[in-house]
C-alpha cells in the first residue's frame, strides 16, 4: 500500500518558490528518482513527502489517505541522509533498534530483526560500535539498516552515496538496487548524479527551478530528452548542443557546417538547436548523414577514445569514438551520423521538437 | 492514530493548530507562564509606577503625574552627579577589564606546562560571590590592619597607612578594581574562545610572510578577535553601568557623595526616601541609557574595529 | 623542534613564568589573603605589620561558626578572651548555619526548575518552525534588559500578593526569572549546533517533538547541561540584591544576606567575617573548578552567536 501523490504541490519560502505546483504520482513498488542541479527543488520535494516540511499549498496523498497535515512521524517513511545521520550516542545496534524500540516492538522480535538486517548489510561486527569508529561507508550500511528495519513500505533517499567515494559509490549503487528487488516498496531517491539515476530508477523526475522537466523511463529520457537542459543533464560526456537553423533544403546550417536531418524534421528558415549524443557517430556508411571535423584533441580512456573536433567555422564537437580508430590531432576525420538519432530543439523555448 | 481518521481522508485545509504548533505552544507554556509573572509583570508594573507620584510614607495618595517625574530627575543635581559618577566608574572598570582580560586571555592561550592549573585559576574570581568580593576588598584596604597599607610601606612605596576608601579621589577607582578583579575572568574566557577559533593556517601564513610576534598580534590576532571584543565591551559596560553590590558593601555612596552613582541613587530614592514614583522613574532612565548605549556601541564598534 | 635555536625558547619561557606568576599573584592573591586571615585569631591579624601566613593554624573561627547557635553571647562572654575563641560573637552570628543551608536549599532548586523550564522552551524555539517563534525569542531575552534595582519594588510586591514574602519560595521563583533567560538562550545555541539531519532521521524514525527531545537533543547536550545547573546554581548562590529585600528574617535569609549584615557591623571581628566568607566562597569555587571544562563550552556555545 504505498502510491505517493502529489496534487499541485507547492513550496514557497518567504517569497522564493522552491517547489511549483509539482503534480507526481510514484506507484507502488517503484524507484522513482528526482534528479537535478542543487537548489532545484529535489530535496524539498522529498522532505515534504517525508512530512518534514510543511506543504505551503497542494495535498499529498499515500494511496487514497490525505497526509498534506501528517506529522513526519505517523507518516510511516524511512529515510537515509547523505550525512548518514546516527545518533552519535548510541551504538550501532542501538541506531538500528531506534525505531522499533519507539514502536514498542518486544525485545526478541528487535534482537532477532537487528540480527536480520546486519546479516542482510554485512555489519554484523560492527554491532557494538559507535558510528564515530565507522567508515563512511560502514555508516551508510546501518544508516540502510535502520530504514529497513521497520520493513517500511516508502523508502526516502536524500543524496545517501554522495558522501562516499567513487568505488565505494559503485557496491553501495548495487546494494540499494537489491534492496528495491527485495523488498519490493516504494523507493524515492534524490540525487544530482546522472549515473546513478539512470541506473537505479524505474522512471525519472529531472526537475529545474522547482518544476518537473520531464518525467519517463531512463531509457525514455536519454533516447528523447524534453528539452536542452534534460539533454544536457544527463550522458557523460554532455550531449553536443549546437545553435543554427534549417537550410532550405532541410538540413541543419551553421555557418559552412551542414548536416543532413530526416526530411520534414522542421521548416526552413527555423532558428534550432541541434542536440548530437557524443557516441551517435560512426563510420561513414550508407544511409548515414556525412559529418566533417578537423581532430582538435585526442584523450584515449582505454575503453573508448573522446575527440574534440572542430566542424565548418566553429561547432566545437566532442565525439566518442572506438579505442581502434587512431585519429591524429589536426588530421580531419569524416564520420557517419544517423539522422534519426538526432536532437532538435526550438531555439527560443529550447523545447524538443 | 486512531482508524477514522484513516478511512477518511485527512483535511484539506491547514488545520488551526498543527502538530508542530500545538507541541510547540505546550513546550513554550511553563517559561513564557513563569516569566510572565516574575519578569513581564513586574516591568510593566513598575512603569506605571514610575507614572505616578508614589511616596510610601503618604500611602493614600498616589495622583497620576505623567512623566513628571521623569522630567523631575533632568532638574534633580543628584542625578547629574550620579551620572558623572557612574561614567568614571563604567570607562574605567570597562577598560581595565577589557585590557587585562586580552592579556590573560594572550597567556592562556598558548601552550606550557601549567597552563590548565591557570585556567582552572581564572574561575575562582569568577565564581566569588560579589558580598565576599567586597569583604574581602575592604579588608584589603583596611585602614590599619589591611594588607595593601602593609605590602606598601614595606616595600617603602608609602610612608604611612592610609584610609584609602575614604579618600573621595580614589574611591570610585578602588571599588572599580574589586569589580574587575572580579569580571575579568568571564571577559577572558570569551576572549580566548574567540581565539580558539583563529585558524592556524592564518599565523603560520603570517610567519611565512615574515610576521613577527607584534605583527601577528596587530594583524592576525586582533582582527580576529573583534567579535569577541564587541561582546566583552557590550557586556561589561551593560554590568557596570548598573553595578549596585559594591557599592552597598564597600561605600553605601560614601565618602561624601564620592561613589554616589545612579543605581545607589535609585536605592536611596526608593529605599530610604521611599519615593517609589521617581525610583521607578530613575530606573527607566537607567534601562534606557543602558540600551542605547549598548546599541550605539553595538553600530561603533562593528564598523571601527 | 629539536633544531630551533635555545635563546628563543628561552626567552618565551621566561617571558610565560613572569606573567604566569603575575597572574597567580593577581588572582589568587585576595583570595589567599582571605584564607590566611580567616585561620588567625583576631590578635594575630591585627598585628602591625601583618601575618602573611597564619603562625599556626587556629580553626576557631569556622568551630564559632559552625557552634554559634549553642553559644550564650552576653555582655561578659563578649569582654573576655579573645574573639576567635568564639566568646565575641556578632548579634547575627547564629544566622549564618541556617542562612548556609538556606542558600544550598534555594540554589538547588533554582537549578533544577531552571534547567527543567528551559529545556523545553530552547527546543521548541531552536528546534520547530512555529508561528510566534521570534516573538517568543525576543520577550523572554528582553527580560533581561531592564536593571534589577528597577524590578525590585514591584517584585516584591508580586511577591507579596503571592504571600511568599520571607520564603525561600521567593527567591526560587526570583532567580528563575534572572536564570531562565540566560539558559534558554546557551540551549538554543546548543541545540541549534545538532546536526539537523539527527532531528530529522529522529522524526522519521518515530519520535514526536518529546521523544526527540529526550532521545537526541538531550543526550547529545550534557556539556550544556551541566554549564545550565552550574550558571544557575552560582547565580542564586551569589545574588544579593534581592535577596535583601524579599528575606527580612532567618527563616529565609541566604549566605550573602547575613554575611553583608557582618561586613556592615563595626563591632563584628574581622576575623570572624573572613571565616564567613571563606565559607562562602567554596561552594561555588569548587562547582566551578570541577565543572571548568562544561562553563568553557557552555560560554563557547553563547559566545559564538553574539
Amino acid at each position: 500500500m504505498a502510491t505517493i501523490t502529489c496534487e499541485r504541490i507547492t513550496k514557497r519560502y518567504g517569497g522564493v518558490v522552491a517547489v511549483d505546483a509539482l503534480d507526481l504520482t510514484i506507484r507502488h513498488g517503484e524507484f522513482m528518482v528526482l534528479l537535478g542541479p542543487s537548489g532545484c527543488g529535489k530535496t524539498t520535494t522529498l522532505n515534504m513527502i517525508a512530512g518534514l516540511e510543511e506543504i505551503s499549498e497542494g495535498r499529498l496523498l499515500f494511496d487514497d489517505k490525505d497526509v498534506t497535515w501528517q506529522p513526519p512521524h505517523k507518516r510511516e517513511v524511512a529515510m537515509v541522509f547523505q550525512s548518514y545521520a546516527l545518533y552519535p550516542n548510541k551504538t550501532v545496534r542501538e541506531n538500528i533498534a531506534f525505531p522499533l524500540q519507539l514502536r514498542r516492538t518486544p525485545r526478541e522480535e528487535i534482537t532477532r530483526a537487528v540480527t536480520e538486517v546486519a546479516e542482510q548489510l554485512e555489519i554484523g561486527h560492527l554491532l557494538d560500535r559507535r558510528p564515530s569508529q565507522l567508515s563512511g561507508g560502514q555508516r551508510q550500511r546501518v544508516a540502510l539498516g535502520r530504514a529497513i528495519v521497520r520493513k517500511p513500505s516508502v523508502f526516502l533517499m536524500d543524496e545517501p552515496l554522495s558522501n562516499l567515494d567513487a568505488t565505494l559509490r559503485l557496491s553501495m549503487r548495487s546494494l540499494i538496487k537489491h534492496l528495491h528487488h527485495r523488498l519490493r516498496a516504494t523507493f524515492v531517491y534524490v540525487t544530482h548524479d546522472q549515473a546513478e539515476a539512470m541506473t537505479l530508477a524505474d522512471r525519472i523526475a529531472v526537475m529545474k527551478g522547482g518544476l518537473v522537466q520531464q518525467l519517463d523511463t531512463p531509457e525514455g529520457i536519454y533516447a528523447r530528452p524534453a528539452n536542452t537542459f534534460v539533454a544536457a543533464f544527463l550522458g557523460s560526456p554532455q550531449i553536443n548542443l549546437v545553435q543554427g537553423e534549417i537550410a532550405p533544403d532541410g538540413s541543419f546550417a551553421r555557418g559552412a557546417f551542414r548536416l543532413a536531418l530526416p526530411p520534414g524534421a522542421a521548416q526552413p528558415g527555423r532558428a534550432v538547436t541541434l542536440g548530437l549524443r557524443p557516441e551517435d557517430v560512426g563510420t561513414l556508411a550508407p544511409g548515414l548523414a556525412r559529418l566533417e571535423a578537423r581532430v582538435d584533441l585526442v584523450s584515449p580512456l582505454g575503453s573508448e577514445t573522446h575527440l574534440e573536433v572542430v566542424a565548418g567555422d566553429d561547432v566545437k564537437l566532442t565525439l566518442r569514438v572506438p579505442k581502434e580508430w587512431r585519429a591524429q590531432e589536426g588530421q580531419v576525420i569524416a564520420v557517419g551520423v544517423d539522422p534519426a538519432r538526432l536532437h532538435l530543439f526550438d531555439a527560443t523555448t529550447d523545447a524538443r521538437l | 492514530m486512531s482508524g477514522a481518521l484513516e478511512r477518511r481522508p485527512g483535511p484539506r485545509r491547514r488545520p488551526a493548530l498543527g502538530y508542530d504548533e500545538r507541541n510547540a505552544a505546550i513546550l513554550v507554556f511553563p517559561v513564557v507562564a513563569v516569566l510572565l509573572v516574575v519578569a513581564a509583570y513586574p516591568i510593566l508594573y513598575s512603569f506605571w509606577v514610575s507614572l505616578h507620584d508614589i511616596v510610601l510614607t503618604r500611602p493614600l495618595r498616589r495622583p497620576f503625574v505623567g512623566f513628571d517625574n521623569y522630567l523631575r530627575i533632568f532638574d534633580d543635581e543628584r542625578f547629574w552627579l550620579a551620572v558623572s559618577r557612574t561614567t568614571v566608574y563604567t570607562v574605567v572598570t570597562v577598560a581595565v577589564t577589557t585590557l587585562l582580560a586580552v592579556l590573560v586571555a594572550l597567556l592562556l592561550n598558548e601552550a606550557f606546562p601549567g597552563q590548565r592549573i591557570l585556567s582552572a585559576l581564572l574561575l575562582v574570581p569568577w565564581a566569588t560571590p560579589s558580598v565576599v568580593n567586597g569583604l574581602m576588598w575592604k579588608w584589603i584596604y583596611d585602614p590599619t590592619y589591611g594588607l595593601l597599607n602593609a605590602l606598601l610601606v614595606q616595600l617603602g612605596l608609602l610612608e604611612r597607612y592610609r584610609a584609602w576608601l575614604g579618600d573621595p579621589d580614589l574611591t570610585l577607582l578602588l571599588i572599580a578594581n574589586a569589580a574587575v578583579w572580579k569580571q575579568m575572568p568571564l571577559a577572558a574566557l570569551l576572549l580566548i574562545v574567540t581565539m580558539k577559533a583563529i585558524p592556524d593556517d592564518l599565523y603560520r601564513a603570517a610567519k611565512v610572510d615574515g610576521a613577527n610576534v607584534f605583527q601577528r598580534f596587530i594583524h592576525v590576532t586582533l582582527p580576529a578577535l573583534r567579535p569577541g571584543l564587541m561582546l566583552v565591551l557590550v557586556y561589561e559596560t551593560m554590568i557596570s553601568i548598573r553595578h549596585f553590590d559594591l557599592f552597598l558593601i564597600m561605600t553605601q555612596g560614601g565618602p561624601g557623595d564620592a561613589s554616589f552613582t545612579l543605581s545607589w541613587l535609585i536605592y536611596v530614592e526608593t529605599f530610604r526616601s521611599l519615593r517609589f514614583g521617581t525610583g521607578a522613574a530613575m530606573s527607566y532612565v537607567l534601562a534606557m541609557a543602558t540600551f542605547l548605549l549598548s546599541w550605539a556601541l553595538i553600530r561603533w564598534l562593528g564598523k571601527r574595529i | 623542534m629539536a633544531g630551533r635555536p635555545i635563546a628563543p625558547r628561552l626567552g618565551r619561557a621566561l617571558l610565560l613564568a613572569v606573567f604566569s606568576a603575575l597572574f597567580v599573584l593577581y588572582v589568587a592573591g585576595p583570595v589567599a589573603w582571605l584564607v590566611s586571615s580567616s585561620l588567625q585569631t583576631e590578635a594575630q591579624i591585627t598585628a602591625v605589620p601583618p601575618n602573611w601566613l597564619p603562625p599556626e593554624l587556629n580553626f576557631g573561627n569556622f568551630d564559632a561558626i559552625l557552634n554559634a547557635a549553642e553559644r550564650q553571647v552576653t555582655y561578659e562572654t563578649r569582654r573576655q578572651g579573645d574573639p576567635a575563641t568564639g566568646g565575641f560573637l556578632p548579634s547575627g552570628a547564629a544566622n549564618l548555619l541556617p542562612s548556609l543551608w538556606n542558600s544550598l536549599t534555594v540554589g538547588l532548586w533554582v537549578a533544577a526548575l531552571n534547567l527543567l523550564l528551559s529545556i523545553t522552551a530552547a527546543y521548541a524555539i531552536a528546534v520547530i518552525d512555529f508561528r510566534g517563534r521570534r516573538a517568543t525569542l525576543y520577550t523572554v531575552l528582553a527580560t533581561r534588559v531592564v536593571p534589577d534595582i528597577a524590578l525590585i519594588v514591584p517584585l516584591f510586591l508580586v511577591i507579596r500578593n503571592l504571600g511568599l514574602i520571607n520564603t525561600l519560595g521567593a527567591l526560587v521563583v526570583t532567580y528563575l526569572a534572572i536564570t531562565v533567560p540566560f539558559t534558554i538562550f546557551i540551549l538554543i545555541s546548543y541545540f541549534e549546533g545538532i546536526p539537523r539531519d539527527l532531528y530529522r532521521a529522529a522524526r522519521i524514525d518515530g519520535c514526536g517533538h518529546w521523544r526527540a527531545l529526550r532521545h537526541v537533543y538531550l543526550p547529545l547536550s550534557l556539556p550544556a547541561l551541566v554549564a545550565s545547573l552550574t550558571f544557575a546554581f552560582l547565580t542564586s548562590w551569589n545574588e544579593f540584591v534581592f535577596a535583601l529585600v524579599l528575606t527580612q528574617n532567618v527563616a529565609a535569609q541566604t549566605l550573602p544576606i547575613v554575611i553583608s549584615g557582618f561586613v556592615m557591623d563595626f563591632t563584628t571581628s574581622f576575623s570572624f567575617v573572613n571565616a564567613a566568607g571563606v565559607i562562602a566562597i567554596i561552594p561555588p569555587v569548587v562547582m566551578a573548578v570541577l565543572f571548568q571544562r562544561y562553563i568553557v563550552s557552555g560560554l563557547t556555545a553563547g559566545a559564538v552567536k553574539g
